[in-house]
């Protein structure tokens, strides 16, 4: 199975805490929901190899801890990701209005500046919602990112969030195909993404 | 005599025009062409100065004869030097003495390997200028016998017709092979050059002994004893192809290089900032510049010379044509590096190899660091062992030379590295490292200027300005590995004495930035922690509150330390004593924390069990503040943050490292708890600290510190119609058994100072100082390789440099085993193979080097001849043996006069 894949992506999920990442990822991976998951520690891994448009992908995907004393631990993590996906719970509105944080989170500790993000609201399923899709749809929208509502228990969503990020990510040039070369030279992807960053190493050269 | 010629030839040429033979008339225009150029007469020249046969400048004009029909060309080489220099015989001793210097050997041997070379008979002879008459088209050959003899005759005679003293040669046989005999006259002089070239070595003259042989027939000297010959011998091997198996992507193999002992590979690929592999061939000339017969011997079955033994070791590369980029262009090229920048990673990814010599930390230690966080072994050396043996090294090396930066440049420079250090001062700017390695700093700059910069007035942005400027002002790259040599020192200087590092941002490493600098902000995370320890332990070892560390979480910091600093001072007394009580039934249950020496004297803690209410008789300890109106939900005490141990500071290379331990573990529920638990140190010891400044809290108040959307507060109306406030904890947190639980049901109330360190900063600083030292090593004369011609190996085969070729050798050979011709003597046809096989043996009992590409010998003696009553005169043989070209060359001179 493993010879036909196309490649490896790693995909990065943040967000606040208790917003369902953890849900999400057992959604995406196990098919199962658990209302009784355990608050992560700080990160946690999981692999999926999974097939769009004919072409196989494995994922490794790394589950983070929202808490924020758990945030300078996971910083790491980012390193190297080829996508993000960011969560927010549509029930809670202090975790729509920390996604600004999140992102410059994201913006700091990325390594490549050409990384897809989703957002994903989720526990869609729920009644009592704060944060309409229009919002979310918006912040998507002035942040370039994918968006999509989504229940990981209900399943509403799960996978096409995946599949779409995973699709974004085969058809950005560059992304992936690099990283797929350049294992192990670890330097190589790094200082591309920073080279194109706002201050890489092109200032430090004139 | 000059004089007499010339109206001899007038009336030659005006009597008998019509009789005169082709013969006569090609040496007539040969005449010619020395009296138009002036080569007649006598002048001594000014003696040669060393080397410049490499250094000074060729310059040759030429002119066509023909002899009748054939075509000639005639070439005048002369080496430029401040007067014209004409032949004689003091030139020639000299140039004898000359031409064994390594930088001509080196040259004959390239001409000899390499193509077309105009200049080989000078240097083959040892002349400074000659005149060639060759074969004006590249197909003709002078080829039989007797028109060679025909050509030197006319040679003969018109050098006695004009008395010019310069050496003239006749090129004969195929242009290729570079044959060339002459003649060069002087007065009661009559010197020969005689030239033997075979495709393959005759056996009996493959070594010492066999040429010597040759040499005295030549001379047919008719005195006995014979004048003591001296001889001179150079070794050249050649490792060539190398990227053949060094640098194609074969993982696995430098996997199992690193792994294993292989010593030395590194050498070939590690210091050219190149986008390919520069070098084609690495040239190792091993020489015996002064030898005299009998003091070695080497026949068909036994040799004295050992490469390893040899007094002169030097080493040449031969550059790829035009390979993207040079170290040696490395100065234009700096401002190009975006341009290079992926094939430079491959290099550094690639170049992962392990240097075994236990002091010679290589960079490729640091290159490997770099790129491939997996092991690396860190050697068991304290930070004062590697500068003390630092420091021997620069001593070792300081030698005569000079020191490539003078301390004013060097000081200014670190001042304005370290402005801190101008009332203190920081390290004995007197040692100076000469030739220590410039290419792993050229290295260094690549890294921290292409992958990512630093920020600008930081240590490191300054650092390679400064270097840089160096290397354009003040002495190249080897005052640039001065300067680095000197940096290292000073962070090693200020770790061990606990001096911040200046221009860099406090906390932890930015990992933006390039890995040096995060490297050298991790160093001063742990100078910082190791200086806070330190003044902890002055001040009051039970109680210090340096602990306090500003950056937490952001927006602690400011409050409250001192008033806690109060709370604990008086309270300190007591708390041995309650402590007591509970004590050693529940040692059980300490599990994560296993750190005894940080709990000694403290008595054992615990709090497990200790419930609620047993704990808030507990005193508290390392409070930072207070909690906004948060009050704990037993006792309505405020919520208090307690001072955290700060996370670990992390480089790039350690994260990697930690997230592929992590990622390892697997996505199964065993491999998820397991992460889960490594990780949890950090929270548990949170909630040590938690439980010590808040004594009778229960978890949930600590969530609702840590992970306030876990405390689910609801409004209640209760029955008196008040609105209350009823909260728990989210059903996550209610798991039975779940590692929150576990975690807090573990952790003992420690205030943070007296808990096993989470971050173990000597450990670190040693792994950064390491970092920085294996950085600074090198194979010094790398830089050099690409600037100079041939570079001379310091120590020959018992330096460092010259153990790390030596294995570069033997490794080489090691993996070739037979098949790669590059570096031996490949016996293609049986002949080759009889003269192979002693050879080898020879060789392999000798030393592991393979059998040498080629053999150049210098035979000299200043013998009478050809009689016994003769003037004693310079003789000379110089022979070279490589695996498909047998030359001697002879000049043997003899007397005109009394013969």
């Amino acid at each position: 199975m493993d010879e036909d894949v196309l490649t490896t992506l790693k995909i990065l999920i943040i967000g606040e805490s208790g917003v369902g990442k953890s849900s999400l990822l057992l959604r995406f991976t196990d098919d199962t929901f658990d209302p009784e998951l355990a608050a992560t520690i700080g990160v946690d891994f999981k692999v999926k190899t999974i097939s769009v448009d004919g072409n196989k992908a494995k994922l490794a995907i790394w589950d983070t801890a929202g808490q924020e004393r758990f945030r300078t631990l996971t910083p790491s993590y980012y390193r190297g990701a080829q996508g993000v996906i960011l969560v927010y719970d549509v029930t809670r509105r202090d975790t729509f209005v920390k996604l600004d944080n999140w992102l410059n989170e994201l913006e700091t500790y990325c390594t490549r500046n050409d990384i897809v993000n989703m957002l994903v609201g989720n526990k869609i399923d729920k009644e009592n919602r704060e944060v309409d899709r229009n919002e979310g749809l918006k912040f998507a929208r002035k942040h370039s990112m994918l968006f999509i509502e989504a229940s990981a228990k209900t399943c509403d969503g799960v996978q096409c969030a995946f599949e779409e990020l995973v699709e974004k990510i085969i058809q950005t040039p560059g992304l992936w195909e690099s990283e797929n070369q350049n294992k192990g030279v670890k330097l190589s992807h790094r200082e591309e993404g920073q080279g194109g960053g706002a201050c890489g190493g092109y200032c430090a050269l004139l | 005599m000059a004089a007499d010629s010339e109206p001899e030839s007038e009336v030659f040429e005006i009597t008998d025009f019509t009789t005169a033979s082709e013969w006569e008339r090609f040496i007539s225009k040969v005449e010619e062409v020395l009296n138009d150029w002036k080569l007649i007469g006598t002048s001594l020249g000014k003696p040669l100065e060393k080397g410049i046969f490499t250094s000074g400048t060729w310059e040759e004009k030429s002119d066509g004869i023909s002899f009748a029909d054939f075509k000639f060309s005639v070439t005048h080489h002369y080496l430029v030097q401040e007067s014209s220099d004409k032949e004689g015989k003091d030139d020639l001793l000299e140039d004898l003495a000359l031409a064994v210097s390594p930088a001509a050997l080196r040259l004959t041997l390239s001409c000899a390997a390499a193509a077309a070379c105009c200049y080989s008979p000078e240097l083959r002879y040892g002349l400074r200028e000659f005149v060639v008459i060759a074969p004006a088209a590249n197909s003709d050959a002078v080829l039989s016998e007797s028109k060679c003899n025909l050509l030197l005759s006319s040679v003969s005679v018109a050098l006695g017709n004009t008395g010019c003293q310069v050496p003239l040669f006749v090129q004969i046989h195929h242009k290729w092979r570079r044959m060339y005999v002459g003649e060069c006259q002087g007065p009661g002089i009559r010197t020969d050059f005689e030239m033997v070239h075979l495709r393959k070595v005759p056996n009996q003259y493959t070594h010492l002994s066999g040429l010597l042989d040759i040499f005295k027939s030549k001379m047919g000297c008719p005195l006995t004893p014979l004048p003591p010959v001296s001889i001179a011998i150079r070794l050249t091997y050649v490792l060539q192809d190398w990227q053949q198996y060094f640098w194609p992507q074969q993982p696995p193999d430098i996997d199992a290089l690193v792994g294993g002992e292989v010593g030395g590979l590194e050498f070939g690929k590690l210091p050219f900032g190149a986008c390919e592999d520069p070098i084609s061939e690495l040239h190792l000339a091993t020489t015996w510049p002064h030898l005299t017969e009998g003091i070695i011997v080497d026949n068909d079955v036994y040799s004295d010379l050992d490469p390893l033994q040899a007094p002169h070791w030097s080493v040449r590369v031969r550059k790829a044509e035009n390979p993207q980029c040079l170290l040696g262009d490395f100065v234009s090229e700096f401002f190009k590096i975006c341009r290079r920048k992926e094939s430079t990673d491959e290099i550094l990814g690639r170049s992962t190899f392990e240097e075994d010599g236990r002091e010679i930390t290589d960079i490729t230690h640091a290159l490997s660091k770099l790129t491939e966080p997996a092991p690396v072994p860190i050697h068991k050396l304290s930070v004062s062992n590697m500068v003390h043996t630092a420091k021997k090294k620069i001593q070792k090396h300081r030698g005569g030379e000079e020191s490539p930066l003078n301390n004013d440049v060097l000081n200014t420079i670190l001042l304005f590295l370290f402005p801190d250090a101008s009332s203190e001062k920081p390290l004995d700017v007197t040692t100076s490292a000469d030739n220590s390695n410039p290419p792993s700093e050229s290295e260094e700059y690549n890294l921290f200027n292409q992958f990512k910069s630093a920020p600008s007035d930081s240590l490191t942005y300054k650092l390679a300005l400064c270097l840089c400027m160096i290397n354009f002002y003040h002495g190249g790259l080897k005052g640039v590995a001065h300067l680095w040599q000197e940096f290292v020192l000073e962070m090693r200087f200020r770790w061990e004495n606990n001096f911040l590092i200046p221009g860099l941002a406090s906390g932890a490493p930015d990992l933006r930035c390039c890995l040096l600098h995060q490297k050298l902000q991790m160093l001063n995370c742990c100078i910082e922690r190791k200086k806070a320890r330190d003044e902890g332990k002055k001040t009051s070892p039970s109680e210090n509150v340096t602990s306090i560390y500003p950056g937490n979480a952001g927006k602690a910091g400011d409050q409250f330390g001192s008033d806690h600093l109060k709370d604990t001072d008086k309270e300190k007394g007591e708390v041995g004593k309650s402590w007591d009580s509970w004590s050693d039934s529940e040692e059980e249950f300490f599990e994560c924390l296993s750190d005894t020496e940080e709990l000694k004297g403290n008595g054992p803690e615990s709090g497990k069990k200790g419930g609620p209410k047993e704990m808030a008789n507990l005193k508290p300890e390392g409070r930072l503040f207070q909690h906004g109106n948060l009050t704990l939900l037993q006792n309505g005490e405020p919520l208090y943050v307690p001072v955290t141990q700060e996370p670990a500071p992390m480089t790039e290379d350690l994260l990697e490292e930690q997230s592929e331990v992590l990622a390892k573990l697997g996505t199964s529920a065993e491999g998820a708890h397991l992460r889960a638990r490594m990780q949890s140190a950090c929270l548990l010891s949170d909630m040590e600290s938690f439980k010590a400044a808040n004594p009778g809290c229960f978890l949930e108040d600590f969530v609702r510190w840590y992970s306030p959307r876990d405390y689910i507060e609801e409004e209640v109306i209760d029955e008196k119609g008040n609105v209350l406030l009823k909260g728990e904890l989210s059903a996550r947190m209610k798991i039975p058994s779940n590692m929150w639980v576990e975690a807090w049901e573990t952790a003992k109330p420690i205030p943070a100072r007296r808990q096993r360190r989470l971050f173990d900063d000597t450990r670190e600083a040693e792994k950064v100082s390491y970092f920085l030292a294996s950085l600074d090593f090198s194979l010094r004369f790398v830089s050099c390789l690409l600037e100079q011609p041939e570079v001379i190996v310091i120590g020959a085969g018992c330096g460092h440099a010259g153990r790390i070729i030596h294995k570069l050798f033997v490794n080489a050979q090691k993996l070739t085993e037979s098949s790669d011709e590059a570096a031996a003597l490949v016996p293609a046809e049986e002949e080759v193979k009889r003269m192979g096989t002693p050879e080898e043996r020879r060789q392999n009992s000798a030393s592991d080097f393979p059998p040498p590409a080629g053999r150049e010998l210098i035979l000299r003696a200043t013998v009478p001849r050809p009689a016994p009553y003769s003037k004693a005169l310079p003789q000379r043989m110089y022979s070279v043996l490589t695996k498909d070209d047998f030359r001697l060359a002879g000049a043997f001179s003899s007397d005109t006069s009394f013969f």
